[in-house]
This record gives C-alpha cells, structure tokens and sequence, in this order.
C-alpha cells in the first residue's frame, strides 16, 4: 500500500520529520518497504509563461519561446507542436535533471545553441516529467503562476511510502489512505475523526428520487454478494483528469485513464472500496435495448448478479477474452448478458470512454473466499481483488458511492439520474449497531496479563478511542468495546490486547524471561542419533549432503525404482522435482559425477533424511516418514584397489558394529521377501556384488555396488559404491560393551586354511571362531581376526587369521592355543574341506 | 620417435576402456604425419604407429575384460577383496558435517540450554495441520501468502497431501502431545528444527527447500514481553554479544498479535554493512502470541493458558554467520562448498 506523505497530511497531523514517521509505522503498523524522496526528482523545477512564440528561422518543426520565469524573460527552443502563446508551463532550467531519467541515467540540462538559437533548458513534457507516457506536446498546467515551484504546486515535494501488504490481511481499511491515516494518528497518541461524508453525515448531499435514467438491480447471490449499491449520472462529460489527480495516481503508480475511471480509482485509494462505472448506453445495447431518445421510452438497464455457466464470455478491459465453465465467478450481467466479472474486472464492450454520455456507478461488497477463487482460477490479480479479498466491510458502501458521485458531478459534471440502488442482505442489527461484529467484552486485567503491562482502564479507552472504538467500562474494570464500522477483525478479546499492545507500542512492553522450574527437558533420541550419526562419518572422511526431498521421474527410472509408487506434486516446479523419493541413494548417486567433473578422485558423500511411499502409512494416516542414512563412496583414482563394495562396507562396519556388535551378512541376490519399499531401496544396487545388512533376523539395510544401468546413466565411476541403513533400530544406543583387563599377558598365533576359492569367507571365519571356542577351557577369551586372503589361481585360496587369546588366572603357554589350532583345522578338514598351510 | 605425452594421454584413455580412441584425432593425426615423412623415415615411424594401435586395441580388450570382472559375483561377506587388503579409509580431515546441520545443533544446544526439547519436522504432512489448525479458514486469501506444494494424493479427508511450506504444522501436535505438562505446572517448550518448501523459483536468495526453526512455548501468564526476551537471550546466545531487538507488527493467522523481530546488525553493531544493507538492522524472524483458537484447537483454554510461537529461517542466519553468497550451494552437494566447513 503506497502512501502519500501529503495526501496523508490532509488527514492528520504528522508530528515528526518523515523519518521517525516511517520508524514509527514501522515498529506499530507494518514494516516499510520503501521511502522515496520525490522532491528530489522535481527538485529545481519552475513554472513558467509563455510570453512569445515564434517560428524557428532555420527549422521548421522548431519554435523560439521567449517565456516569463517569475524573474526574467528566458528563451527556450521548443519542438512541441501545442507550445503556443500564453500557455502555463513547466520549466527545466539549466542545472535540472529530466524527472524521467532521473532513477537510471540522469540527464542534466544545460543552455546550448540548437541551429544558432540559444536556449535555456527545456519546456517539459508529461512523460519527460515521469508523470505519464503522454509526450503527444509540452504539459499544459492548470495552477500556479510563473516562478512558483512546479514541485510545490502540483504536491510532488512529497514522499512515497511503500507499506508492505501482507501485514494488512487481515485490516481491508488500511488499504484506503484513511485507514492508514486513523492508525498513524493512533501511534502517534491523536485522536483521529473521520471525515463527515466517511461517516454518512453529509447533509448537504442529498440523493434525489430521480428516475431519468431508469435502472434496476438483481442480485442472485445474496451470499457471495452481501451488498450491492448502484446509481446512474446522466450528461457526463469525458474528459482527462485536472492534472492533480493525475499526479495523486501516478505518485501511486495508478495509471490516469480519464476523469470518471481516475475518481473511481482515487476513491478506491481513499476508502479501500473499489468501485466501477459503467457506460450506461452501452449497457442498453449490450441487453438489447435502444438508446433513449424520448422520456417516455423507459426502458429500464437492469444490472445483475449470477454464477457464471459454461458458454458465458467476456471481453475484459485491456482486451483479454474469457470464456467459462459452470464454475463460482460472480459474474455482473445486463439482461443476462456478462458485462464484469464481480470484484474483480469490468468488461472492456461497456467500458467508460471519451463517447460516454451516461454512466452507472458500482459501489459493492463481494465474499473474499469467492473473490480469491476467481483470481486463482483466471489468473487475475488487479487492485480491486487485493482489496476484496481482505474482506472490505459492507457497511462502508452507501457513504463511498454518494461521494464518489459527488466528485464526479464536480469534475466531470452531469446530474444524478436515479436513485441510490441499495440491494444488501445485512442484519437489521449489523445495520442499527453500524458495527459488523457484536461488542467484545474485556478485562482490563486480560489485557494487561497477556502484554505483561500495567495500563489504566482510562488510557486503555484513550487508545481505542483515538482511533474510533466506541468503549464504555462497566463492572470496574470490564470495558465492552464496539469497533467502528469499517473494521472486520474485531472479533474476540485478543483482537482488542493486540490494537492495545500496538498503538501503546511493543516497545513499550516489560521485558523479562518466563519463569520455569529446573525440571530438565527430554532428550530426543532421532535428533541425537542424527548428531551422532554425522560425527562419526565426517569422522571417517566423508562429507554431508543436503539434497532435495524431491527428485525427477526420471532419476527414480534411472535407478531402477517405480515412480508410480512414489507420492506426486501436482504443482511441482519443474519436472526434476515432481516426486517425493523412494529412498536417498538415487539423489546421492545423481551428484557424484559433477564432483568427479569437479576434480575430486575418490570422496564418499553421505545424507541423512526422510523418504516416503504410498504403500507406507502411519497410525494417523498420514504418509509414514522413513528415517533412512545413505552413502556413497566414489573413487575414480584406484582402479585397482578391489571391488568398491568393500570401501563401502568399511565405512558401514563402524555404524553398524558401534551399535550392534556384529552382523551378519547375507547376498542380495538371496533376499526374497517381498516388500514394496524396500524393493525400492534396493532397486539401484547390483545384488550379486551387493549384501543385506542384518542384526540376527532384523534387516539394518543394504551395502553394495549398483547396477550397470545405474551406474552408466550416471556416469558413475567403475570404483562405485554405497549403502542405505534404517535409522529406527539405531535409535536405541547401546553402551560399549566392557571386559576387566588382565593382569596376564595374552598370545598370539597365525593360521593359514587352503579352501576352495568359492567358499564364501563367513563360512571359514565363523567354522573356525565356533571351533576355537567351543574347544577352549572356560577361562579363555578368544578373538579371531583375517589378516589375508590369497589367491594364486581363482580355483583355491588362502585365508589367514590371527588368533588371540587370554586369560584372566593364567600365564598361557603356545601349547594351549596350538592345541586349539590343531583341533579347529581337523574340525574345519571334515567341515570346509579346509587344508591346514 | 613419437610424441610421449599424446601416446599418455591415449593409453590412459584406452584404460578407462573409451572406445573411441581408435577414431581419435590423436591417433589419426601421428598417421597423417606419417604421409608427410621423409621416405628413410617412414617405415620405422609406421611401425611405431601400427605397434602403438595395437596396444591401444590390446589395452582396450582387457578393460573391458576388467569391467566384466566387476560385474562378477563377489564374495559379500569378506572383510576385502581376494589378493587386496584391508581398505583404507577416507583422510579423516576431509570429513565434514553440512553447515545447515552443523548450525541446528548449535541451535538445539542454546535452547537446550534455555530449557527446550526439541522434536523434528515433517516433509508430508495434510492440509489440517498446516492450515486448519492453525487458524486459516478453508480457501482464506492468508493461505497464498505460504506457496505450498500439493500431491496428486489424496488424505482421508480427501484434500491433498502438503509439503508443509512452515514448520508451524507441527505445533498442533506438539500441544496436544503435551498438554498434560501444564496440568502438571510445568511449560510445553519445544523446538521444532525441519525443511519446509515453498513453490518459488530459485535463485540467489530464494529456495523452494528451506530450514526452519519453529518454537513454541506455553504457560499461565506468558506475555508479549516474554517472548520478546526469549528472543532476545537466544539471539545473544547465538551471535555471543549483546544486541537490541524490536518488533514490526505483522499478521500471521496463527498468532496474535504478530510480529517481525528485527535486531540490530550483530556484524556492524549497526555502523552499516552489506548485511544489513547499511540500515543497522536485521528482520530475523516471525513470531507472536499463539492465537486462542489455536490453543483452543489443541484442546488448551486460551482463558487459563498463553504463549508464544515463533519460526526463523535457518539458512539465512547461517549464510550471514558465514557470508554465503548463493543459497543455491546448500543443496548442491557440491565438495567444493561442503569442504569448507570441516
């Protein structure tokens, strides 16, 4: 909402200098999104005369004005084909920036020769005066006299201030300069009066019972539309605006247009109230009907409201054609026909233009929910809708309409040639209270306890009363406050702390800490888990990444995984972030190449996130959020340094084994149950170099490489590979586990097994670790450990391990644990067809 | 003789079992300057090239024997590879946590300290929680200002699914979860760090995927004071120096009254810097005093209980802790920013 500094001066008195003005709105009305300075950009600017005006001697579209700056005669060459004697002008003297160019490029004037003819700076146009795109001839101005200043006159010594929208949604009257001048009265600790027209108590204005221009109203839709008020001015004429409501629009950024449609904008800008007018003889045309030409064909134009049905059309103003479905819009029609959309655009075939005898004027009141609906769906947003859609008050109307006709017989003349139509829906009580909510009833210690101050019931009534309330205190210190007519948001008693705590000042309020006892608060396990998760990897080398939670269709086929079972944003940004994903290791994978591109040989990147299916609901029905760790290890630099899957599995092991001790490991392609998620996290690993992490029967997730597929449509290098781990049975933390150390030393002893090179290694290690211990006396401890594993010729291989053993009563002598190894290679011979080397 | 660093450069290519050097123009240029050899020359030079393609060929086929090899069947549960050894790890100093995480603990740390728990956000979440609850009447104009992603799917109401664009469509829970706390004299405090998404088109300082903080707190006597404090001492806390706050009105349907929390610029101490865009101050985050009808909503009486709620956007606190230039760079996982941050 843009204010004018002078436009708002003739409401209330400003105390401070415009600064502290604008700190003020800041901290009690809404933040500021920007001051400009326009007397900056008018800055120097004269009005002048034209005194004479004479041909060029050496060009023919030039003419030698001499003109009267209040001072002196000074001559200026000008090109406008309007520049003619006596015309008020306004003058750029030398030294002047051209207003136009004044944000981007600014051009300063100078007094130069132009073909042999000295001039003094120029005689400006509109649009060279950035007040219009008009740049047909020179301005004409209609105030002032020669050496006032152009800026002072024409109100432009003013500043813009920009307040943001959105803390207005709820506040439909500070979309009108009023309402923004009765909040900065309130700050400021004034009492502010509404004008008597605002207020309906405009005597000398009286509404005649005129029927010359006969004109009916049906509303259909009492609901959508609670009120709708109507009048016609006959014998209008059109005519641009007088040139201060043209710079009171643009110093807004309203564009004119032509007198009637500038004072239905200008009062919109007052009020918060949109209005519309419309050319009454087209209406008769549009509806079929003749023009009037004698008294006594009263044909009378009908406007009306309906739901708009499939097959309606309309051209709106600016030429964009609609057409609709059966669908909610409020559509304004005249004998059926659609001529507006209600609240939100009037129709371009019965627009207001320079042929435009006759008018009708819309003042009415339209439900926000309706008017938002339209605007989504047609993709219209003008200032009316910003306006409507907060909700504008229906008890506003009858006072903006007689006024609005009032400004118009003033500037544009014409009589008022019917009645004020007033069709509405509103309670009588709405109506006789003249408040649109019922009176709130509220403590003056409700108040005070949830701002935490100690304010009077008097200064409390002071402050609503500054800005219209009407309060009377009973009981003590109950206060009943009734809100003016023209705010909607008054509703419930913290609607009344927050209008008190805001003009009083939130500056103003005591601040303190809320006192708590020192009972602590709850660990969160998943957070904690989380934390301990990204120590430990970053830990190893690898480096946390954050990628989206959603991924593309195509990522998701990429990796093997089926899109359809994945939860789809219907109004997704672009087609790469249309899916919620599966499982984290897709959106992984997709970033190592641009790392590998990037330089960086061998990383590992892991994430930590929640990934969801259809298949997966929680106790509340909602899509159950999977907490899930991923990883990848990418090494384009060793290519001979074994498969990748046992990287990955290194990097896993410390996860896995701090939590659960061992695991046991089993090849993916074994896995059969079929479950639809963890089909998905599985879809981008190669099962036959890939394996299914368990805890005894309870799968933790999967490590491996992935598969070609993947890997190519990835440009993954060859040394790729990854993991995906469920967080939830990580969530319970085990302690270490701990033994008492040994007041003995313990020993140590290799052994080699021959096995067939098939023989997979968990076979040989646990055959031998069972053997080892069922096989040692009971104060032993044993560890078992691989130290290598050999292969000459891929038929046979060579597994070594390092065994350890200890005591806590006993020196142990080689004997014991030779006895052991002895044991475990006969025990392993009959089992694993293992040989002793 | 030919040249050494192109054969390098050819076998190395021929390794990594690229195809297409035997139609390279390296190649194709040492037969072409074959043609421009003095005669004596010739001959010892085209048997240098013929000897070098033929390399070139042998290299290839074992690679990709060697990429056939890493299709076989591996032995899942060694502890390594035949004829390898144990690997190496990663060099530890390379390791890092992303700087968005590494800042939430820091966060969940300082309100720890002041006495909150903390409880994780959803990425899904349906339309009751992140707007019914929260006081936004169905189709209310106010739910544009939160530019939400919906799914295709459809919750039990038949409205569809949300990714929450605030980590307010936590606070319901949250309440109800924990009101039996007041009954039992104590506060609900939590923090409640998440993504939330937004339907906005990216650039150097906008997101659609965000970090938010969102706190809520809940008492008898809780006023527009305390919250302000309560703001004010985790700021402190978090910048290590004593700041000014204040407040600008705003609206949020879920709060009122409601409030931007703007402080002084903890980088200049308000003498002006491009953080601040030389204002001296910063708008840091939205909160205000918990609307009765959310209260209310969560089974709370507004008339015996009040409290405050707020949400900070925590990629903004962290991209001005470190001068982040790009938001874009969070979710880029790209090793060169995330190295940074070891």
């Amino acid at each position: 909402m843009k204010i004018s500094i002078n436009e708002l001066k003739k409401y209330v008195e400003v105390d401070a200098a415009v600064d502290e003005l604008v700190a003020k709105i800041g901290a009690q009305l809404g933040e500021v999104e920007a001051v400009v300075d326009l007397s900056k950009k008018y800055k120097g600017i004269v009005i002048a005369k034209i005194i004479s005006c004479e041909k060029h001697p050496s060009a023919d579209k030039l003419n030698v004005c001499m003109i009267d700056n209040g001072q002196k005669e000074v001559r200026v060459v000008c090109g406008a084909s309007n520049v003619r004697e006596g015309l008020l002008v306004a003058w750029l003297p030398p030294g002047a920036i051209v207003p136009a160019t004044f944000d981007k490029d600014p051009l300063m004037l100078e007094t130069r020769e132009i073909r042999g003819q000295l001039s003094s700076g120029m005689l400006a146009s509109a649009s060279e005066l950035g007040l219009s795109a008009d740049h047909s001839g020179i301005l004409e101005l209609d105030q002032g006299n020669p050496g006032d200043d152009f800026a002072k006159v024409f109100g432009l010594d003013d500043f813009i201030v920009d307040i943001e929208n959105k803390m207005f949604t709820h506040r439909p009257d500070c979309f009108g300069l009023l309402g923004v001048a009765r909040e900065i009265a309130g700050i400021q600790g004034h009492e502010f009066t509404s004008p008597d027209w605002y207020l309906g108590l405009n005597s000398k204005f009286q509404i005649p019972n005129s029927k010359e221009l006969p004109l009916e109203v049906r509303n259909e839709l009492p609901e959508l539309v609670p009120r709708f008020i109507a009048q016609a001015v006959s014998g209008v004429s059109v005519k641009p605006s007088p040139l201060w409501l043209q710079i009171y629009l643009t110093k807004i950024d309203m564009k004119p247009i032509n007198n009637i449609v500038d004072i239905t904008n200008y009062m919109m800008h007052q009020t918060g109230q949109p209005l519309h007018a419309y050319d009454y003889d087209k209406l008769l045309a549009i509806s079929g009907k003749q023009p009037i030409r004698h008294a006594q064909e009263k044909q009378a134009v009908s406007l009306e409201t309906r739901k708009a049905r499939k097959a309606d059309k309309l051209k709106l103003l600016g030429g964009k054609e609609l057409s609709f479905e059966d669908e909610d819009t409020i559509l304004i029609t005249s004998n059926d026909v659609p001529v507006g959309i209600g609240g939100v655009m009037g129709g371009a075939d019965t627009e207001v233009d320079a042929s435009t005898k006759n008018i009708v004027l819309e003042c009415a009141n339209f439900d926000l929910y309706s008017i938002r609906r339209t605007s989504m769906t047609h993709g219209l947003f003008t200032d009316a809708v910003t306006r409507f859609s907060k909700g504008q008050s229906p008890l506003q109307n009858p006072a903006v309409a007689a006024r609005t006709i009032e400004e118009i017989i003033k500037l544009a003349g014409g009589n008022m040639a019917s009645g004020l139509l007033d069709n509405n829906r509103l309670d009588s009580e709405v109506l006789n209270r003249m408040s649109v909510n019922s009176p709130v009833e509220v403590s003056v210690d409700f108040i005070n306890e949830r701002l935490g101050l100690g304010l009077s019931a008097d200064k409390i009534v002071e402050i609503l009363r500054s800005v219209e309330f009407v309060v009377e205190v009973t009981r003590g210190d109950i206060l009943i406050v009734k809100a003016p007519f023209w705010r909607m948001d008054i509703e419930i008693a913290e609607d009344v702390v927050e209008e008190v705590g805001r003009l009083y000042g939130y500056d103003r309020l005591s601040i303190e800490l809320p006192k708590r006892n020192i009972v602590p608060v709850g660990p969160d396990d998943l957070l904690n888990l989380k934390s301990k998760l990204r120590s430990q990897l970053s830990g190893m080398g690898a480096n946390e990444v954050l990628t989206y939670s959603f991924a593309s269709g195509n990522l998701l086929e990429k990796a093997g995984q089926d899109k359809d079972l994945a939860f789809k944003i219907s109004n997704a940004l672009s087609p790469e972030l249309e899916y919620y994903r599966l499982s984290l290791l897709p959106s992984l994978l997709d970033k190592v190449h641009q790392n590998i591109k990037a330089g960086f040989d061998q990383f590992a990147i892991f994430e930590i996130g929640k990934v969801h299916g259809k298949s997966e609901k929680d106790k509340d029905n909602l899509p159950k959020e999977l907490e899930r760790l991923a990883l990848v290890f990418a090494d384009k630099k060793n290519s001979d340094a074994g498969a990748a899957y046992y990287q990955a599995f290194a990097l896993m092991a410390d996860i896995v084994y701090s939590r659960f001790g061992g695991v046991r490991l089993e090849s993916l392609s074994e896995w059969k149950l079929e479950h639809k998620m963890f089909s998905q996290m599985r879809a981008p690993f190669d099962p036959k170099r890939s394996a299914v992490v368990y805890n005894f029967d309870k799968p933790l997730g999967i490590v491996g490489e992935f598969q070609a597929s993947a890997s190519n449509s990835l440009k993954l290098p060859q040394r790729t590979a990854g993991f995906e781990l469920f967080l939830n049975p990580m969530l319970k933390s085990n302690l270490p586990s701990y033994s008492a150390l040994s007041k003995y030393p313990g020993i140590e002893q290799d052994i080699c097994l021959k096995t067939s090179f098939d023989l997979p290694f968990a076979d040989i290690f646990n055959g031998l670790d069972e053997s080892l211990r069922s096989n040692a006396p009971d104060d032993l401890e044993i560890k078992t450990s691989c130290i290598d594993i050999f292969s000459k010729d891929k038929t046979s291989k060579h597994t070594t391990f390092r065994i350890s053993a200890l005591s806590y009563n006993r020196t142990l002598t080689s004997e014991i644990i030779n006895r052991l190894l002895d044991k475990a290679s006969e025990d392993l011979k009959t089992k694993l067809d293992a040989e002793r080397v | 003789m030919l040249d050494k660093n192109i054969v390098d450069v050819l076998k190395s290519r021929a390794e990594k079992g690229d195809q297409t050097v035997l139609r390279s123009p390296e190649l194709r240029s040492l037969f072409d300057e074959l043609k421009t050899k003095p005669s004596e020359d010739r001959r010892a030079f085209g048997q240098e090239v013929n000897a070098l393609k033929q390399e070139l060929e042998k290299i290839l086929q074992s690679s990709s024997a060697k990429s056939q090899e890493l299709r076989k069947p591996i032995d899942v549960t060694a502890p390594w590879d035949v004829n390898s050894k144990k690997p190496e790890l990663l060099p530890a100093t390379e390791g890092s946590v992303h700087p968005l995480m590494r800042d939430q603990k820091e966060l969940l740390d300082i309100f720890a300290r002041m006495g909150f728990a903390a409880i994780e956000s959803r990425q899904i979440d349906d339309d009751w929680h992140m707007f019914s609850s929260l006081n936004f009447p169905e189709g209310h104009p106010a739910r544009d200002d939160w530019d939400t992603f919906t799914t295709e799917e459809k919750d039990k109401d038949g409205k569809p699914f949300v990714a929450p664009a605030h980590t307010s469509t936590m606070q319901n829970r949250i309440l109800q979860a924990n009101k039996h706390l007041l009954e039992e004299g104590q506060p609900i405090a939590y923090v409640i760090p998440g993504r939330v998404f937004r339907n906005e088109d990216v650039d150097l300082t906008h997101e659609h995927t965000l970090d938010q903080l969102e706190g809520v707190y809940v008492d008898k006597g809780v006023h527009g004071g305390m919250l302000i404090a309560t703001l004010k001492t985790f700021l402190q806390q978090y910048y290590g120096k004593e700041l000014d706050v204040k407040t600008q009105p705003f609206y949020f349907p879920f709060t009122e009254p409601s409030f931007e929390l703007v402080m002084s610029c903890p980088f200049c101490d308000k003498t002006g810097c491009s953080v601040c865009k030389y204002t001296g101050w910063v708008e840091i985050l939205g909160c205000g005093m918990i609307h009765p009808n959310v209260l209310k909503m969560a089974g709370i009486d507004p008339q015996v209980y009040t409290g405050f709620a707020w949400g900070v956007g925590t990629m903004r606190l962290t991209m001005m802790k470190y001068g982040i230039e790009d938001i874009r760079h969070f979710n880029s996982a790209n090793l060169k920013f995330l190295r940074q941050f070891k």
